[in-house]
């Protein structure tokens, strides 16, 4: 018997009109590692919860078939007994902390605490879990004043230290750094290898395809295929279920290369073995792979002189940071609480600089409230959730524009018009809190660009996107840049940085620590490693083809290999 | 969101006492004079408050309070004093106005008890950690859910001022102004109210879902990271303040039957 089974599950949460899982059936053996991948809204996160049985316990809704865990039936075994055969780490970790907590120490050792762990092996645990995710350091701090990212490792950490027989992820990740990725990933890998089953929900096909030795395919509430990586990933019709293959596989099958079962590598060690030796890579540039420094230095938009800033008297976490930021669309990089997010509330006013001054259009913002600036920069929060607080979708997207003087009809048609850049229209009248975290960080984007602000400070636009929201958030970025607006974003996502920025600050630790041309940033393997930054998968397939130049998009990449 | 807390902890002497004694501590420095009912019982307790906060390294923060709670007793007194009934003695007149010696003595005690409360209760609230106190009243038999709930009261305050100024943050950054004169921030304190509200029940569903897959709520013991050492004289300064309350008992029957 399988240690999860799946048995013609069917749920349709309540008033909602369609089905949201529809009749999948699955076996998830002891000590397996399963990725969960498909579209937003396919089904991934309910299919979570409802093996842990907050679907339909939490939620209610119709519930048919059935889900058993190590034999107990998730629809009726109380979830806090189910917990401690499955843990689930929540898709936004703010909500998985428990509020009871005020140090970090103490939220990672609730979960123990429940199940009656005893005192010194409690801090024994706890000790290594933080070591593991990175977040000793932080032990006494109040987990809601971490930054993103280190939030999100608590929460990974506030699960896994509770040792579940199973553990499922959705998209644990989103918000860490790319080194912070591949730890968490290795990290549930060895877990994993001691006997834990690992389900991971992720977009991040690369890595799904690394370390997963099944994989999930969902689409539509249905279970498309369910298989080994190389097998669901090499089907023809995975782009129509809304993911796209690993670049190394995109490579391969463009130049025909398959692995002696008929399938396609799906890693870029796989992909390696194969080509390397069999392809010739052309390595002069062609079109406009290095972004000539065009005119776009011209006089600064916003600027600011040796910043600093401390939200406790005595640590500082931003040091003397100089920065000008002309119409050049640009890109805030670095590891997990380098204070990037920081740096965005003081350029958009939230936070007041402890040293050092802002200037917009060469005058200093000091003296000015950020509600009078608010015309002129916009900014949308990491977490969606701090940004919304209408209960329409429509009154959200308005509140801006109506703020800042703008006639109603044409903030309707503002927000009208940015719904539909977000790909939300008809969704106006919805709730925003009852929509799917993607929608939301979406609401909170369109909430921005409705404003029609001059600067726009994206940060992390791209939390639980999809790769068809990931196109949407590149397609956007384009286009209010043609606008003329100047785009600031903080991202994680390194191939969208290489692909749509032209220029690249990396952060680390308070500090600038390189600013250029993505080409030129990605070159240096120091700030790479400083920041906990990795090559964009381009570059890194390139490299291990045996290319000399740093590929910054997939498409150069595929032009400029050929089969020899 | 930020968090923002009553409680930090500032190393002082008073905030490594136990949870239980400062408890009662306050159950004696607010019934004592409520029992006793004499001005000199209020004058004493809230001397008493004074002194712990100073040394404590509290008062500042105690100040909030104080300023709010003396408007309360300025209402009081305008409203009790000046509007004396019929009959009543005028103690003194400023100009037209006519002071009642009565309304002027209700007014001072009602004065004094929200004053010795407020103190009393901000010595407890001030120097003692929701979680510490929690985490103890478990240990001695509270179930879980009840402490849960008390540290979640000491917490609201600072919660709903963490939601405010989370949403406070989202609407000034799409244009509503909020900093500037007294006005400008009282009327962006309205639009405040049901975004708070909303956003606190939203967070209460969540949070009950994290709970129960972190296991809270299952019959089993709770285990505890860390023993708390108990301060020397934590013992001896709870027997004394209840042995004061029972005094203060004995006092008044005594008063009472003579
Ligand atoms: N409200 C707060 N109180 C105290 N410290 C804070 C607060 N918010 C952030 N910090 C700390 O400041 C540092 C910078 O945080 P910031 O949010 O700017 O990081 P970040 O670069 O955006 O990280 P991430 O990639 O995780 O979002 C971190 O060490 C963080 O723990
Ligand atoms: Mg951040």
């Amino acid at each position: 018997m399988a240690f999860i089974e799946i048995r013609g599950l069917k749920y349709r949460y309540p008033r909602a009109a369609g089905l949201q899982l529809d009749g999948i059936t699955a076996d998830i053996e002891k000590g397996s590692f399963t990725g969960i991948i498909g579209r937003n809204g396919s089904g991934k996160s309910t299919l979570a919860e409802a093996i842990l049985g907050l679907v339909p316990q939490f939620y209610k809704g119709a519930y048919g078939g059935s889900v058993t865990v190590d034999g107990l039936d998730a629809s009726r075994t109380p979830v806090s007994s189910m917990c401690r055969k499955v843990g689930l780490v929540f898709q936004n970790p703010f909500n998985q902390l428990s509020g009871a907590n005020d140090t970090v120490f103490g939220e990672i050792c609730f979960g123990m605490q429940n199940t009656g762990v005893s005192a010194p092996e409690m801090r024994e645990r706890a000790e290594e879990v933080m070591e593991m995710l990175g977040i000793s350091e932080f032990r006494n701090r109040n987990p809601f004043d971490l930054s993103g990212g280190q939030m999100q490792r608590a929460a990974i950490a506030s699960i896994l230290v509770m040792r579940p027989d199973a553990i499922i992820l959705d998209e644990p990740t989103s918000q860490l750094d790319p080194a912070g990725s591949e730890e968490v990933f290795r990290a549930v890998d060895d877990l994993r290898r001691t006997g834990l089953t690992i389900l991971m929900i992720e977009q991040k096909i690369e890595r799904v395809a690394e370390y997963s030795d099944m994989i999930m395919l969902m689409d539509g509430g249905k279970l498309i295929a369910s298989g080994s990586p190389s097998e669901v990933l090499s089907r023809d019709d995975l782009e129509e279920h809304g993911v796209r293959p690993p670049l190394s596989l995109r490579t391969a099958k463009a130049l025909s290369f398959r692995c002696s079962d008929g399938t396609y590598p799906v890693t870029e060690k796989e992909a390696a073995g194969l080509m390397r030796g069999r392809i010739v890579i052309s390595e002069e540039e062609n079109g406009k792979e290095s972004q000539a420094p065009d005119a776009a230095t011209e006089n600064a938009v916003m600027e600011v002189r040796n910043l600093s800033f401390s939200y406790t008297a005595g640590t500082e976490v931003l040091h003397g940071v100089s920065l000008s930021f002309d119409s050049r669309r640009t890109a805030v990089i670095g590891q997990n609480g380098a204070g990037k997010t920081t740096l965005a509330k003081l350029l958009k006013g939230l936070l007041k600089p402890s040293e050092g001054s802002i200037l917009f259009h060469g005058e200093d913002t000091a003296g000015k409230s950020v509600a009078s600036l608010a015309g002129k920069i916009g900014y949308v929060f990491q977490n969606p959730d701090d940004q919304i607080f209408k209960p329409n979708v429509l009154d959200e997207v308005m509140f801006g524009p109506l703020n800042i003087g703008m006639h109603p009809d044409t903030a309707e048609m503002k927000a009208k018009e940015a719904l539909s850049m977000v790909s939300l229209d008809g969704k106006e009248s919805r709730n925003p809190f009852d929509l799917d975290l993607h929608e939301r960080k979406m609401v909170a984007l369109a909430s921005v660009i409705a404003m029609d602000t001059e600067v726009l400070i994206l940060d992390e636009p791209t939390i639980a996107q999809d790769d068809d929201g990931k196109l949407m958030v590149s397609m956007l970025i384009h286009t209010l840049s043609e606008r003329g607006k100047l785009v600031i974003s903080i991202l994680h996502d390194m191939d969208l940085v290489a692909s749509s920025f032209e220029r690249v600050i990396a952060m680390a630790g308070g500090k600038v620590i390189a600013d250029g041309e993505p080409a030129a940033v990605f070159a240096d393997s120091g700030v790479l490693s400083a920041a906990g930054l990795e090559l964009p998968h381009a570059a890194s397939l390139g490299r291990s083809l045996g290319a000399k130049r740093i590929f910054l998009t997939d498409s150069s990449l595929l032009h400029s290999v050929h089969r020899l | 969101m930020k968090s923002i807390s009553l409680y930090s902890d500032n190393g002082t002497w008073l905030c490594r006492v136990h949870p239980f004694t400062k408890v009662m501590y306050a159950v004696a420095a607010i019934s004592v004079p409520l029992i006793l009912g004499s001005l000199w019982a209020f004058a004493a307790a809230i001397i008493a408050d004074l002194a712990l906060l100073a040394s404590g390294k509290v008062l500042r923060r105690a100040r909030a309070l104080i300023v709010f709670s003396f408007t309360i007793i300025a209402t009081i007194f305008i409203v009790r004093s000046l509007f004396g009934q019929e009959g009543s003695e005028i103690m003194f007149s400023i100009g037209p106005v006519n002071v009642y010696r009565e309304g002027f003595m209700i007014a001072l005690r009602t004065g004094l008890n929200i004053l010795s409360m407020l103190l009393a209760f901000a010595v407890l609230v001030l120097t003692t950690n929701p979680q510490d106190l929690s985490t103890e009243m478990e240990r001695h038999g509270f179930s879980p859910r009840f402490s849960y709930v008390i540290s979640s009261v000491f917490n609201i305050i600072p919660q709903m001022m963490g939601t405010m100024s989370t949403i406070s943050d989202a609407q000034r950054s799409r244009g509503m102004e909020t900093e500037g004169s007294l006005i400008t921030r009282m009327k962006a304190f309205i639009p405040l109210i049901t975004p708070v509200v909303t956003s606190s029940l939203i967070t209460t569903r969540e949070r009950a879902m994290a709970l129960d897959a972190r296991g809270f709520g299952a019959k089993i013991k709770r285990t505890y990271p860390e023993t708390r050492e108990k301060h020397r004289g934590d013992t001896a300064a709870t027997v004394i303040l209840a042995l004061i309350v029972v005094l203060s008992i004995l006092i008044k029957a005594a008063l009472w039957l003579s």
